[in-house]
């Protein structure tokens, strides 16, 4: 397995150095620079953390080798690019399209850049961004789409199903170096917190390393630390609840302050234009910490019917992980599990947020709680199902 | 067997997209997903006795579960390519190792063995993923479950969870002239996040203009210019922004779109909804009253020519030059009111009782418009209003109105007539109108406060945009018209705003908010028949603050123009 890793790790930047178009030569110059940084580092000093299982268990990647050489834009005079132009990278995800609604709303031109796909992200059109097509594993394909931009909003994560690596590292290292290279004003990136304190979960590690290179680039940035976003737990708990399906939930005493996505973005456009907290660390976390037992609960009370639920207990999910790390075709799904590490550790992810509010100026009754949060949905949702309900007597609507 | 399921189980997601948003689909991958209906738990689980309601509860899970169990599939066809022989001992040994966990996920696969066989295999995967994607779904913590473009309604694209949801918006067309201007752009996607109807008004609608605009919006070719082009865009709308601009400062552009523009586009309004209204055999709400037209000798009946002072003043009397005055019909058709007043104190009138159609009362307007001809004097209007029979219960309603030089229109709050003045007049009153009441703006303009204008050519473009102001205040359509200061382009919500009247704003504002001013006035009964300035807050230095203005800082929570709004006059 970890004879493996390297060469995943060079790939694509050799592919990129293939790939360079000769037009952009000089600008992008950094892509054979980067290459071979890559190739000489590894066998250096990165091989000795990569003992299989040990550690983390995963890709100890060392982001700090990759340094970002990317030669600063030629800022020759041009046409200057407008202030309001930005790039929202990972558009389609949860928080992606809240910062696009908040985007187009507060009269910004939103770029989009989303994986080319057979179902096109439709809605993203119909709320009036332009949508461009670009893979962040296929690095050529980003310089293209950053002509213009004045700032990138990277929301992007991998798909659960996807090796973490591929989007979230490599990806991003292609996106910041592009971003160096063709002289991108702002970059906000959002992160996880506390992702500097677990190495040992694949997804917080990396998100820790590219803070690192974000920092080292060079870029002027923001970079925003996220704990757990309220729409989520819709899906997770809302949901099955309602269905009366049985709902999962771990006996894990971290609690996690969840916050509105709609509320993220908010925030993430205040301190955009917020010259103060230029090149700063913020951490965004909701109004409580609440543990997986009483987000359950709450859901419960609010829909007044009892939910079915199977507490897993933490051991079992660590078990699994170690389980599934054995064999290589199953090291996503460990990598996945790998979250049940920081879970058994009794943390709470969550800060405090008086100084962000003051520093931003703005108003914590503002924010949403999570208790209102899940009891307009309930309300809504059960209206919703009442006014079917009624439909359904008169016709079967779902032919 | 993996492949299949994972092909297979693609289009069933796709079709419940389709479904869901009613989009465009083919239908053979349509058909496909209904076959496969009963193999998803989700669709069986609503098939089966349950109603159909939690249907769409079981979509937004389904959906959810629905890329893990694509994935999975991924996953195995990518095992299968590398290594063949350990295949199925692998994926056996994992879901062995996942039952012994899970005891609860064998108790429902036992469950299944009394289903059809046929779709057991595939069913007991379908379960398996789910357990296991809830399993897995426990080690995460800042990811949430990808609910992918399937999002249920309610949290995205206007649905009621949505902060941008505007009640009443599914039901509103807007037609957006001018959408590609810098505001008109920014008021078209504002409108689209809101879960409006939006009609685009634009002069070429070519690929260029096609993409800068979302793709659902209505894009209509015409020209304000054209009254004929018009027709087909306000067809179906309920709501007017009128964000268009003359492109250069000659006066036959500015005349043509700023003015003649903004009345073709009200009267092409007026007729469709007049054309509305005759549909359902009544009278558009939005249709003015004739009170009084003086197109012949006939209509002349019933004015009276009174005469009168307010106070006593023997000595002065016996100076003055007294007064006369008539009322009538001249050979070149029009009627004229002329006289003299040489009267300190004295007055002439011109008055008439309103004969209304039984049962229909003025309370349905708010105002009346004049169509009068002047000789620069000033007159007043005087409209009494009460039952016939006590005198004593009336109301009076006094507006002043200046005339010019020449000819005239202006709408006058509280209505009717009588003038005053102190010399010779003469008025030429052509129609007297009276304008309907309502509770929404059904027509907002933006014009200029012309700050921001090259001086040389200022004279002639405020021209243009009042004259165009004017007309739309006549049109009896509810109105808004917005007078930003400067435009910049910058996004909305920073800085405070200045809502004002009176033409003595000073600073820029971003067309961000003056979309949003215009997108929030849309349903607002305070921004009905009202013009105002709008522009950033101006931070006077201290001791040279020359007025007080009342600023509001925009925010997601606050309606900050109501407040704004509701101090400034109306039917201005």
């Amino acid at each position: 397995m970890a004879l493996i890793l390297p060469t995943q790790l060079v790939t694509p930047c050799t592919t990129r150095s293939r790939t360079a178009s000769p037009s952009r030569h000089g600008s992008l110059s950094w892509r054979r620079t980067l290459a071979a940084d890559i190739i000489s580092a590894p066998s250096s000093s990165s091989y000795p953390s990569l003992s299989p299982g040990g550690g983390g268990g995963c890709v100890q990647v060392q982001p700090l080798l990759v340094k970002c050489t990317a030669a600063a834009a030629n800022l020759a005079p041009g046409t200057p690019v407008r202030p309001t132009t930005i790039l929202v990278v990972g558009a389609t995800g949860t928080l992606g399209r809240q910062v696009v609604r908040r985007a187009l709303d507060e009269g910004y031109d939103v770029r989009c850049l989303v994986r080319p796909r057979p179902a096109p992200a439709d809605f993203l059109r119909d709320w009036g961004a332009i949508v461009v097509n670009a893979d962040l594993s296929k690095p050529e394909t980003i310089p293209a789409t950053l002509v213009g931009v004045h700032t990138i909003i990277d929301c992007a994560t991998g798909r659960p199903e996807e090796p973490i690596k591929t989007v979230d590292w490599e990806g991003k290292v292609a996106l910041i170096q592009c971003a160096k290279a063709m002289g991108i004003q702002k970059f906000i990136f959002y992160s996880i917190h506390n992702c500097d304190k677990h190495p040992e979960v694949p997804l917080m590690q990396i998100k820790y390393c590219t803070e690192k290179f974000l920092q080292d680039s060079g870029i002027n940035h923001t970079i925003i630390r996220l704990c757990g976003f309220m729409q989520g737990l819709i899906g997770q708990y809302a949901v099955p609840i309602l269905e009366d399906k049985s709902v999962w939930g771990t006996d894990a005493p971290t609690r996690i302050a969840y916050m509105d996505t709609q509320d993220i973005a908010r925030l993430t456009f205040i301190a955009l234009r917020n010259e103060n907290v230029s090149g700063k660390l913020l951490t965004f976390a909701g109004p409580r910490a609440w543990t997986n037992q009483e987000v359950i609960a709450l859901c419960e009370r609010l829909a007044g019917q009892d939910a079915n639920v199977t507490t897993v207990p933490v051991s079992v999910l660590k078990f699994t992980r170690q389980l599934t790390r054995f064999f290589e075709w199953t090291n996503d799904v460990a990598d996945r599990l790998a979250f049940s590490e920081v879970l058994s550790s009794d943390t709470v992810f969550s800060v405090p947020m008086t100084e962000t509010y003051k520093l931003l100026g703005v108003d914590s009754k503002d924010v949403a709680s999570l208790e209102k949060y899940l009891q307009d949905y309930f309300t809504n949702i059960l209206k919703k199902l009442k006014d079917l309900k009624a439909q359904s007597k008169q016709s079967d609507f779902y032919l | 067997m993996t492949t299949t399921a994972a092909t297979a189980l693609t289009p069933a997601t796709a079709a419940r997209y389709c479904i869901q948003k009613r989009g465009p689909k083919p239908p053979s991958e349509f058909i496909r997903a209904i076959n496969l209906k009963p193999s998803s738990s989700g669709w069986g689980a609503a098939a089966h006795g349950r109603s159909s309601a939690p249907l769409i509860v079981s979509r937004a899970s389904s959906s959810s579960s629905a890329p893990k169990t694509t994935s999975k599939g991924k996953r195995k066809i990518k095992k299968d390519d590398g290594d063949d022989p350990p295949d199925d001992k692998d994926e056996a040994e994992e879901e062995e190792k996942l039952q012994q966990q899970q005891p609860s996920s064998v108790s429902v696969i036992k469950r299944l063995d009394d289903v059809n066989p046929v779709g057991l295999g595939r069913r007991s995967r379908q379960i398996f993923d789910e357990v296991w994607r809830k399993f897995s779904g426990l080690g995460q913590i800042s990811r949430t479950t990808r609910t992918d473009d399937e999002a249920s309604l309610l949290i995205s694209e206007g649905g009621p969870m949505c902060e941008f949801a505007t009640p009443g918006a599914q039901n509103t067309t807007v037609l957006v002239v001018g959408a590609t201007s810098r505001v008109g752009r920014i008021v078209v996607r504002k409108l689209m996040l809101r879960g409006y109807t939006v009609k685009a008004l634009v002069r070429k609608a070519d690929q260029e203009i096609v993409d800068m605009l979302p793709t659902s919006v209505d894009i209509v070719t015409g020209d304000v210019g054209d009254p004929s082009s018009l027709k087909p865009a306000v067809e179906g709308c309920n709501k007017i922004i009128c964000c268009a601009t003359a492109r250069s400062s000659i006066t036959g552009d500015l005349n043509r779109v700023d003015n003649q523009g903004v009345y073709n586009l009200t009267k092409a309004f007026q007729d469709y909804n007049n054309k509305l209204a005759q549909l359902r055999a009544g009278k558009s709400s939005k249709s003015k009253l004739l009170l009084a037209k003086f197109k012949s000798a006939d209509s002349l009946d019933g004015w009276v020519v009174r005469q009168g002072t307010y106070f006593q003043d023997v000595v002065a009397a016996k100076y003055d030059g007294g007064m006369d005055a008539k009322f009538e019909f001249s050979d070149s058709g029009d009627a004229v009111f002329s006289g003299y007043v040489f009267t300190r104190g004295g007055y002439v009138e011109l008055s008439k009782k309103l004969s209304l159609t039984l049962g229909s009362t003025l309370d349905r307007y708010e105002g009346l418009v004049l169509s009068v001809g002047g000789n620069g004097r000033s007159y007043v209007i005087i409209l009494e209003a009460g039952p016939s029979a006590d005198p004593d219960q009336s109301k009076m309603y006094f507006a002043r109105i200046s005339t010019k030089v020449g000819f005239c229109r202006r709408p006058i709050e509280g209505p009717v007539r009588t003038k005053q003045d102190l010399r010779s007049f003469q008025l030429i009153l052509e129609y007297i109108k009276a304008l309907p009441t309502g509770q929404e703006t059904d027509f907002i303009l933006i014009s200029c406060t012309g700050s921001g204008i090259d001086s040389s050519r200022r004279e002639q473009v405020l021209r243009a945009k009042k004259a165009g102001e004017d007309s739309l205040r006549r049109s009896g359509l509810g109105y808004t018209i917005v007078r930003p200061g400067p435009l910049m382009e910058e996004p909305g919500g920073q800085r405070a705003l200045v809502f004002d009247q009176g033409n003595r704003i000073s600073q820029a504002i971003s067309c961000a908010d003056v979309a949003d001013i215009c997108v929030k006035a849309l349903h607002d009964s305070t921004a009905r028949n009202k013009s105002f300035d709008v522009c950033y807050e101006y931070v006077a230095e201290t001791g040279k603050e020359l007025y007080e203005l009342v600023a509001h800082l925009p925010d997601k929570a606050n309606n900050y123009l109501t407040p704004a709004l509701s101090v400034l006059e109306k039917n201005t």
